[in-house]
């Protein structure tokens, strides 16, 4: 899973120029995602979903151990001059690896959004989810769109660490912590828009921002559970459509 | 059960009871590890009940076997006998497990999942901020060990017990509505079934023998910390081992229990640093492709072979 | 009709925009056999699906022997005596056939057996009058079409209910499996279950049927016997077209 992936590379990234990284990364890992959907999710994909969770968490697994054989548990950091730079601006200073990722992150949903919409590729894949029949019906190549859906999974995710890589510092463990973000964001805006992901993300932002104010920065983590639970009892019709897919199964 | 079976299984149990009489002199680490084996297999069965007979996964089970060792070991070093803090551990795991369940299970097959993965953390999380009262990350040390014999017995009858319950269990009318759940819980809903009610007894019966497993765990190491107890680490554990065995089974954890304790003590200190997950993620990999039900499955298959080469007259196929 | 048991009042569901059922009611008399008829998009499923609890209506309420039972959850609407099969057979499938049954033995309408030899027992006899006594053992994947709505039927049975509703249930059978599972139902409805169906099959339904109710575009349109309600002008024309009447 996502874990994993960032991890993996983010060490990778160590040893390159980490805003170059991404251009590597990205195609490889795209060719790991795709190679891994022909080799082993399609064997699963019959069965429960439970079953390729299960899988794959034995692929984050066996990752994270060679995470750990290759480059040990210490902290790693990037080091250097562009990750302690700041900029200017409206009487404010800002950390300019923050402004690049912001920048990133937005182009690259900005990007997805269209993909998804506005290509054929984008508009099967969108279809192969829903149902995958239908979909070979029409004659979408079901086999060659879920390697590609899979590929591109994976390569945002090395992305994604990637930039990660250029704020935090991280372990083999790294991924975990956010896989629960990225659950509650999906909890909060949505599976099915992109703007729902961003709508999500950006409340669990803020909402950890504030947090800060009021309480000590490791609870932190904290607060993507305690907003998770809320909105899972509180609003069981709540960002709705979406709790309702989820709760379909 | 069958007569071999039965037979067997009263072997087995002869033979554990016997074993530290033999052993305690010359070879203490055959206790150690027997004991080890009989509280990974307690665990491990009753993470079962909620992920293999009910069919929900749960990745942050370590949450109450984390209550139940903070809880003894608060507990015993204030003199607190042992007698009740073992049970007002169980309690209190179980107790979390009702409050966990109810947002949780709002949530249907891997979201459930993903969501206990949270769960586990925050716990986690909890435990290690809460300094005042469980010593944040320095964790809490125990005051002396019951005789390692006495820990023995309580990890063998802890393991008998938990089997024994998901025997019973597992013929039993919740039994039925609990494979039901798992299998289809919708149509399980129009058969009168009450899923959410179901789901939330077995999470609080995995809950309760995992909290008693942590106080055993806790008078065993005399030490607790949160990543130790609370650790992710330890609630992949738990799924492992039943998914090794044989998932929704009765002796699959305690298959997998073995294999585990194998793997993890006496072969990793061959091994790399975590090489023990390196194999556990291949194990769980080849496992869920070729044969998802476990070591079991690949037994059955393996039965089912040789009887179909060589068919004894008059037996029933 | 008899004193009727099961009624629903001004029932309507919406999906988003569109309204599939539209203030209909409908009230089933007890020991009777009542017909859901319509073509496709007619609602008579969405109908059927709020009269079991399956679904929640936008608005209008279920009654079942006098007590509300509209936004019971499925298996609360079991207990009290309603039970549902799914027009898409949906058998456990990692359980025999007896196993099956003994789910809908051991819960659905109290008194419930406890023990398992009396939930066995049970699940026997509701197997012996579905036919499939001696399929008891077999895996409930093992069975074919057939066998498998007729298995979804006793296992409905096994919980005792005093209404059963069928879906489809004759959907894809041949005209002999079609013949034996209408004298099922029949069999059923002599022991003493209040039946509704909902159906395709008009033939099928004239023959069975003591009462129909026919939905066109989510509203209802007829009601009453057999004979009458198939030759309705506004029930032939939504079948067969406007010609026709």
């Amino acid at each position: 899973m996502l874990g994993a992936y960032i991890t993996w590379w983010l060490f990778t990234t160590f040893h390159l120029h980490p805003l170059l990284a991404p251009l590597i990364i990205v195609p490889a890992f795209f060719l790991i995602g795709w190679g891994l959907e022909r080799t082993l999710v399609r064997r699963v994909l019959g069965a429960e979903p439970i079953i390729s969770l299960l899988m794959l968490f034995g692929v984050w697994l066996v990752l994270q151990s060679l995470a750990y054989v290759i480059w040990t548990g210490d902290s790693r950091t990037i080091e250097m001059p562009f990750i302690e730079s700041t900029v200017s601006a409206l009487g404010m200073q800002f950390a300019v690896p923050r402004i690049y990722v912001f920048v990133m992150a937005g182009l690259i949903l900005i990007a997805l959004q269209l993909f998804l919409t506005r290509t054929y590729l984008g508009r099967a894949i969108r279809a192969t989810a829903q149902d995958r029949d239908a979909a070979r019906l029409v004659g979408v190549d079901v086999d060659r769109v879920m390697g590609i859906a899979f590929g591109l999974g994976i390569a945002l995710a090395g992305f994604g660490g990637s930039l990660l890589s250029l704020l935090f510092s991280f372990t083999p463990d790294f991924g975990r912590e956010l896989s629960l973000k990225s659950f509650c964001i999906v909890v909060l805006g949505g599976l099915d828009s992109i703007v729902g992901v961003a709508f999500g993300a950006i409340s669990l932002a803020l909402a950890e921002s504030f947090g800060v104010r009021y309480m000590p920065a490791s609870l932190q983590n904290l607060i993507s559970f305690v907003v998770l639970v809320v909105v899972l009892i509180a609003l069981p019709k709540g960002i709705v459509g979406t709790l309702r897919a989820l709760r379909r199964g | 059960m069958d007569r071999g079976r039965t037979i067997f299984v009263a072997v087995l149990l002869v033979a554990a009871i016997v074993a530290p009489f033999v052993f305690a002199e010359r070879a203490e680490f055959v206790i150690d590890s027997l004991f080890l084996i009989f509280l990974y297999g307690a665990m491990a069965t009753a993470w079962n009940v909620l992920g293999g007979f009910a069919g929900q996964v749960s990745f942050g089970h370590a949450a109450f076997l984390g209550i139940g060792a903070y809880t003894t070991a608060i507990l015993q070093p204030l003199g607190v006998s042992l007698w009740i803090a073992v049970p007002v551990g169980a309690l209190l795991a179980g107790l979390y497990s009702l409050v966990i369940g109810i947002p949780a299970f709002r949530l249907r097959g891997p979201y459930f999942s993903i969501a206990t993965i949270g769960i586990g953390e925050a716990t986690r999380l909890i435990a290690l901020n809460w300094t005042s009262l469980t010593g944040g990350a320095s964790g809490l040390t125990l005051s002396a060990a019951p005789p390692i014999v006495a820990q023995y017995f309580a990890a063998l009858a802890l393991c008998v017990g938990a089997v024994a319950l998901a025997a019973w269990i597992r013929s039993s009318r919740f039994g039925f509505a609990l494979a039901a759940i798992r299998q289809d819980p919708d149509a399980a809903e129009t058969l009168g079934v009450a899923t959410t009610v179901a789901k939330t007894q077995a999470l609080f019966i995995s809950a309760c023998i995992l909290g008693i497993a942590g106080s055993v765990y806790a008078l065993h190491y005399l030490f607790v910390s949160p990543g130790s107890v609370f650790g992710f680490g330890t609630s992949i554990g738990f799924v492992i081992m039943p998914i090794i065995g044989g998932l929704g089974t009765v002796s699959g954890p305690l298959i997998g229990a073995v294999l585990y304790s194998f793997v993890r003590d006496q072969l990793a200190v061959s091994l790399p640093n975590n090489g023990d997950l390196l194999v556990f993620g291949v194990l769980l990999i080849a496992i869920v492709v070729y044969e998802p039900r476990g070591i079991l499955g690949i037994v059955d298959r393996l039965r089912r072979a040789r009887r179909r080469r060589a068919p004894a007259a008059g037996e029933a196929a | 009709m008899t004193a009727p048991i099961l009624e629903g009042r001004g029932l309507t569901k919406r999906f988003g925009g569109l309204l599939a059922v539209s203030e209909v009611d409908v009230a089933v008399g007890q020991g009777e056999i009542l017909g859901l008829i319509g073509p496709n998009g007619a609602g008579k499923s969405t109908l059927f699906r709020l009269i079991a609890g399956i679904t929640r209506p936008s608005a209008g309420t279920v009654t079942f022997r006098g007590r509300n039972i509209t936004n019971r959850s499925a298996h609360d609407v079991c207990i009290a005596g309603v039970a549902a099969t799914h027009q898409i057979v949906r058998p456990f499938r990692d359980m025999t056939v007896l196993e099956n049954v003994m789910v809908g033995a051991f819960f659905g309408r109290r008194p419930q057996p406890r023990g398992g030899r009396a939930a066995r027992e049970a699940a026997l006899e509701s197997l012996a009058v579905c036919d499939l006594a001696d399929r008891a053992a077999s895996d409930a994947r093992a069975l074919n079409l057939s066998g498998q709505k007729r298995l979804e039927i006793a296992r409905a049975l096994a919980t005792r209910p005093e209404v059963l509703l069928l879906d489809e249930v004759l959907a894809g059978l041949n005209a002999t499996e079609t013949d034996r599972t209408l004298e099922l139902v029949r069999g059923i409805r002599e022991r003493g279950t209040t039946i509704v169906i909902v159906e395709h099959n008009l033939r099928a339904v004239r023959g069975v049927c003591t009462r129909i109710v026919a939905l066109v575009n989510g509203r209802k349109v007829a009601e009453g016997d057999p004979e009458t309600v198939l030759a309705d002008e506004q029930v032939v024309t939504a079948y067969l077209g406007p010609t026709h009447a």
